[in-house]
């Protein structure tokens, strides 16, 4: 032990600097972040210890608690369709022909889960305007009256956060999938054709238990992601839509960076924190328990 | 694969529908980005420049330079890419050996932060990036994220397919730990170190959180930030003029040009490394 650690000793002093750095700037920010929402927040930083006080003043603030079922329903939205729907797309990659369709259209479809959410708005904002593409189409097949305002409406804004944020990573997760449908046994398939099994027959009774490994990776990954959604709600946030789409990450920015209020945002943040780890520790309970 | 021809027809049928969800509004804004100031005000779809112009583009650089964004952006995520690969490809490296003590404990260490996202600890990042003095620097926007979990973690992967005879060989010729990396790791684990990479960059390419949180300073905008003012009409140019769709949709287009150039370049690697991290979790 003792020869093997003096033998790479240098390889010590080559991960300090990495250590060093996830100690300062995400360790310590965290650690940081406890001992604000313990302490009385004053202009130029914390004044004194007051115990559990901003965690009343969270728990207390109607806002708070909207912000939490906000950033829930949102989170459910978004991990519930973005695990299911790519697996539509996924199957038909797998189907379509010749090779360089197929490819093209996974190009395609991958594309926007590289843009940010500045362009993903500014581009849906275009065509999903009063006077854009679907609100002219809607309205001159006579199915509404009126052009809907997606991006100002209390009743489009969950569904408009959720919807986006599926379609951007739809083709992330359908290629996801894809590879896992790629490794397949093409001989269990031609066993279900001898046996005179219908393509749907074998979408659910070998394609689907296939997948649900990966089902199961996708499901852990969107969920953590959607908890922490910002950047969406962030961007769509406005006045007809905040108390609909308005994140427990967005109230934290609000009041700690906009209203310069520390320890509630910090209480805020820690709580949202706590939240996350027991939903993914729960959601990793439940899959390992089927599993077994 | 499932030779069934309904099941065919209805595949193409789903992925020209959603293919269509991508590009009719890409298309649109193009067009739209491309039209005179007039021509982009009328209503209706525009699916064709209305008429062609470019005053669009030119009110964008022109009067709300959008030059500065670009260059700050540019400056962040080459600094910053390389960075993450050289730290990353260092963790990783020391990671990959296997008969280390204490592997096991910096492994540990490194897979504990992935369980603090930034948005969680946002107002804290704020303080304590002010505390290191590094609000409206574009050096913050370099730092975070230096290094990740998740790029050490994929370096280790690659580096230990580098086969341990040649390393050994190499070693005994008296090779040092920076000439293994440089003339065996990285070479022979190019895929990996290049897939860390693109992910970075557009990652860079993307930050909004970390300026929106960190920075005030106009002359220190970043690309996402100065196209979310336009977007949202924030950085009208005089009082009585305003920013009309051609000049949005310009900003969105030129935004979007650089990523568009990069990605079939890259495709290969952004997708291995997706399905990569996919099956590692």
């Amino acid at each position: 032990m003792l020869v093997q650690i003096q033998r790479h000793w240098f390889l010590y002093v080559l991960i300090v600097p990495i250590i060093a750095y996830f100690c300062a700037f995400l360790f310590y920010p965290m650690g940081q972040g406890i001992y604000l929402s313990f302490q009385k927040a004053g202009l130029l930083g914390p004044v004194g210890f007051i115990g559990l006080e901003n965690y009343q003043k969270v728990f207390s603030t109607p806002m708070v608690w909207q912000a939490i079922w906000n950033t829930l329903i949102l989170a459910a939205g978004i991990t519930f369709f973005g695990v299911i729907l790519p697996i539509i797309p996924a199957i038909a990659l797998a189907e379509v022909f010749p090779d360089w369709l197929k490819r093209g259209l996974q190009t395609i479809i991958y594309t926007p889960y590289l843009f940010s959410w500045v362009i993903i708005i500014g581009i849906w904002s275009n065509t999903l305007s009063p006077i854009g593409l679907v609100n002219s189409l809607l309205v001159q097949t006579g199915l509404v009256d009126q052009p809907i305002t997606f991006f100002a409406s209390p009743f489009w804004a969950r569904p408009m956060v959720i919807g986006l944020t599926v379609w951007k990573d739809i083709g992330f997760h359908a290629l996801i999938y894809l590879a896992a449908l790629l490794s397949l046994n093409p001989d269990v398939l031609e066993a279900a054709d001898i046996d005179g099994a219908s393509g749907w027959q074998k979408i659910k009774d070998i394609v689907l238990p296939h997948l649900t490994p990966m089902i199961k990776v996708v499901f852990l990954i969107t969920l953590l992601g959607s908890l922490r959604t910002f950047d969406s709600g962030f961007l769509m946030l406005n006045g007809r839509t905040a108390d609909q789409i308005r994140t427990l990450a967005i109230f934290t920015y609000e009041r700690g960076i906009l209203n310069f209020d520390l320890g509630v945002a910090s209480a805020a943040g820690v709580v949202l924190l706590v939240v996350s780890l027991i939903i993914a520790g729960l959601a990793r309970l439940i899959l390992r328990d089927r599993e077994a | 694969m499932l030779r069934s021809r309904p099941i065919t027809i209805l595949s193409f049928i789903v992925l020209f529908v959603l293919a269509a969800t991508m590009i009719v509004p890409l298309w649109s804004v193009a067009a739209t980005a491309f039209s005179t100031k007039f021509g982009s005000l009328q209503p209706g779809v525009i699916l064709w420049p209305n008429p062609w112009s470019l005053e669009g583009f030119d009110t964008l650089f022109r009067r709300l330079n959008f030059l500065l964004p670009f260059a700050n952006t540019f400056y962040v995520t080459i600094v910053g890419t390389t960075l993450h690969v050289l730290l990353s490809a260092l963790g990783g490296y020391v990671l990959a050996h296997e008969e280390l003590p204490g592997r096991h404990i910096i492994a540990g260490i490194i897979l504990l932060t992935l369980t603090i996202p930034s948005q969680v600890i946002l107002v804290p990042l704020f303080v304590v990036f002010k505390q290191f003095q590094l609000l409206n620097t574009l050096l913050s926007l370099i730092v975070s994220e230096l290094v990740s979990a998740f790029s050490i973690l994929l370096m280790k992967t690659y580096f230990e397919q580098v086969p341990k005879t040649m390393i050994e060989s190499a070693r005994l010729d008296g090779a040092g730990h920076f000439k293994l990396l440089k003339d065996f790791y990285f070479p022979l684990a190019l895929p990996g170190v290049v897939t860390v990479a693109a992910f970075q960059v557009v990652h860079k390419y993307n930050l909004f959180v970390e300026p929106l949180l960190f920075i005030r300073d106009p002359q220190k905008v970043t690309l996402q930030i100065a196209l979310q003012s336009v977007i949202l009409g924030e950085s009208a140019t005089s009082t009585n003029d305003f920013i009309a769709p051609n000049v949005t949709m310009a900003a969105i287009v030129v935004a979007l040009v650089p990523l568009l150039i990069f990605y079939p370049f890259m495709q290969r690697y952004l997708i291995r490394g997706l399905t990569l991290g996919g099956v590692k979790e």
